[in-house]
């Protein structure tokens, strides 16, 4: 009985298949997937050479460098940058209050932050007035040359 | 053992000294200017500090940035390589008063090294051999030419703060001996701030010779053979050779020994070269490099040993882990130094890479830090690699250079391999028949 229905049904499914596969060549479609009385077919061409982007010759494995990367604002005309390595500090000693906040208004010459190298302290001044947009670095964080401190606008 | 050692070095002698830490379990700090922020070593390096913009006073030779570095990364030791400051007692003095391990000799070596005069005073004193030459510095023609007359002409009048092949003028004649003096004075004064100079027998065709000798902290001194350095090209070595052709192996155990004792008594500490030239048979002693050399390298290949890792244990206050009797010579090698210069005119070629390829297979070693897109910075000399190929004996080692030499590719730069594809096949080299105007000559007739 259910042979019998086999057959009918794969004879069915013959059909739907052969009848999908014209409609890939008339269409050049590649692939057709249709559900009908909870049959699901799905007929797919192999046509040809599948194209592919041959890989990349690898460039050189950059590990991620343990200093962080350049933050995008270090290309900000405003940025900062140190003069040296050593160790910036936002404020003039440990509890007081920072030299600049977020927000704050500077003015040409005003030391903004200490960066300090082989016990000595380094003022970092705002080289012209402005407003401090952003402060870049963490309390008693190393700093490297070039490394962006702070943006002023 | 060190936890972290700071290398202030660029270049294939930085990523040389990174390989080795990582080969001894050690965490390496990359100290580099802005122009090198994309070098091999400061990729691979555990950290990196930028200390400065490119030029090498502000950066490679800036002693505070360095020492900072050092500071914010907790680096325990510092290995200077070559160059730069791997020869500035002052700045092995501050590396160590910040309780920093200065990989090399102490500070007094190198400053008694550093000085010419000084340095033959030592290690005369110490048993080996000397140029003839005057007592010391001369300040006058009369002293001079009075020395010159002891010596026998021709001379050579020397800065004693010079070395590296600079600082030097020829006095063939008595009449020739005023100019050269005045000249090689102002000239001194100029390069290196102090005009003394002093008087050598000018040899005509000599040979440079060198033996490398390590030293641990418990009196233990070994030599490790010598390398001919003699083709040189404007007092720059551009190929040199372990062992030498032109030594038979009982004037190698004589100079070997020679210079050990005298290291010995000398109460050395690391690595040092010891630099002669020879001429029919005897050994004249030049100067003393207190420092890991270019040419290490072919040392390396004919003993088994890595320079560099001992270096490295020897600071640590480790003992040697070899004795003299341990060391055999096995094999030859040579090394080019492949340099980013026009072969034939050796105009500078800095710039990108565009393609590379090293050269391998079985006695090849490439040391160099370049990459496909590597740009070549213009700030810094212009050698780019080191080429060392290992042989049985010296015709096969002659024979794997050519064979490398003809796999090396470089696109977009010019480089000295083809001056080394030509000298290859010159006959005199082949018989290791050359002195150090060798080169020279040939480079003149080639042109």
């Amino acid at each position: 009985m259910s042979e019998k229905k086999d057959q009918q049904d794969h004879g069915l499914e013959a059909a739907w298949i052969r009848e999908l596969a014209g409609i890939l060549e008339e269409t050049g479609l590649t692939e057709i997937e249709i559900e009908k009385d909870k049959v699901r077919l799905r007929v797919s061409r192999q046509g040809g050479a599948v194209a592919y982007a041959p890989a990349p010759a690898a460039a050189p494995a950059a590990p991620a460098p343990a200093t962080s990367a350049p933050a995008p604002s270090a290309s900000h005309p405003g940025a900062v940058k140190s003069p040296m390595v050593g160790t910036v500090y936002l404020s003039p000693s440990p509890g007081a209050d920072p030299f600049a906040r977020e927000g704050s208004q500077v003015s040409e010459g005003q030391t903004v932050l200490i960066v300090e190298a082989m016990k000595t302290m380094n003022p970092i001044v705002a080289p012209r007035a402005g407003k401090v947009l952003q402060i870049l670095v963490s309390d008693a964080q190393p700093v490297e040359f070039d490394e962006p401190l702070l943006i002023i606008e | 053992m060190f936890n972290k050692v700071l290398i202030a070095n660029r270049g294939e002698i930085a990523l040389r000294i990174h390989r080795a830490c990582k080969e001894l379990g050690i965490s390496t700090v990359a100290v580099h200017s802005t122009a090198d922020e994309n070098a091999m070593h400061v990729r691979l390096a555990d950290e990196s500090v930028c200390i400065g913009p490119p030029s090498p006073k502000d950066s490679y030779l800036n002693i505070p940035a360095i020492i900072s570095a050092a500071e914010i990364t907790g680096a325990d030791a510092i290995h200077p390589g070559y160059g730069f400051l791997s020869e500035n007692a002052r700045f092995a003095d501050i590396v160590a008063a910040h309780n920093i391990t200065f990989i090399g000799p102490n500070a007094e070596h190198i400053r008694v090294m550093g000085d010419k005069i000084a340095a033959k005073d030592a290690v005369g004193k110490a048993g080996i051999p000397l140029v003839p030459g005057s007592d010391g510095a001369v300040n006058s023609y009369e002293e001079a030419k009075a020395a010159a007359d002891k010596i026998g002409f021709p001379v050579l009048v020397k800065a004693s703060s010079g070395g590296g092949g600079r600082g030097m003028k020829l006095a063939r004649t008595p009449a020739d001996l005023a100019e050269a003096l005045s000249t090689a004075k102002a000239e001194s004064k100029a390069a290196f701030g102090d005009d003394a100079v002093y008087l050598e027998k000018y040899l005509e065709l000599p040979r440079h010779i060198e033996l490398q000798i390590i030293a641990d902290s418990h009196g233990n001194v070994v030599q490790l053979g010598e390398r001919d350095c003699s083709l040189q090209r404007r007092h720059q070595k551009v190929l040199e050779e372990a062992l030498s052709p032109a030594l038979t192996d009982k004037e190698r155990v004589r100079i070997g020994e020679t210079v050990r004792k005298a290291i010995e008594k000398l109460g050395y500490l690391g690595a040092g070269t010891v630099e002669f030239l020879y001429e029919n048979g005897e050994f004249y002693f030049i100067e003393m490099n207190t420092r890991l050399q270019v040419e290490h390298p072919i040392t390396e290949q004919v003993t088994g040993v890595d320079l560099v890792r001992e270096q490295i244990l020897v600071a640590t206050g480790a003992k040697l882990s070899f004795n003299q009797a341990d060391i055999k010579f096995k094999g030859h090698a040579i090394e080019c130094r492949v340099n980013a210069e026009d072969p034939k005119t050796f105009r500078p070629s800095p710039g990108e890479i565009k393609q590379f390829h090293s050269a391998g297979g079985p006695g090849v070693r490439f040391d160099s830090a370049v990459y496909t897109g590597y740009k070549i910075p213009p700030y810094y000399d212009s050698m780019i690699g080191k080429l060392i190929v290992y042989g049985d004996d010296r015709a096969h080692c002659i024979a794997r250079l050519r064979r490398a030499l003809s796999e090396m590719v470089f696109v977009g730069i010019e480089t000295t391999v083809p001056l080394f594809v030509d000298l290859v096949e010159d006959p005199s080299f082949q018989q290791g028949d050359y002195h150090i105007h060798w080169l020279e000559e040939w480079l003149a007739k080639s042109a």
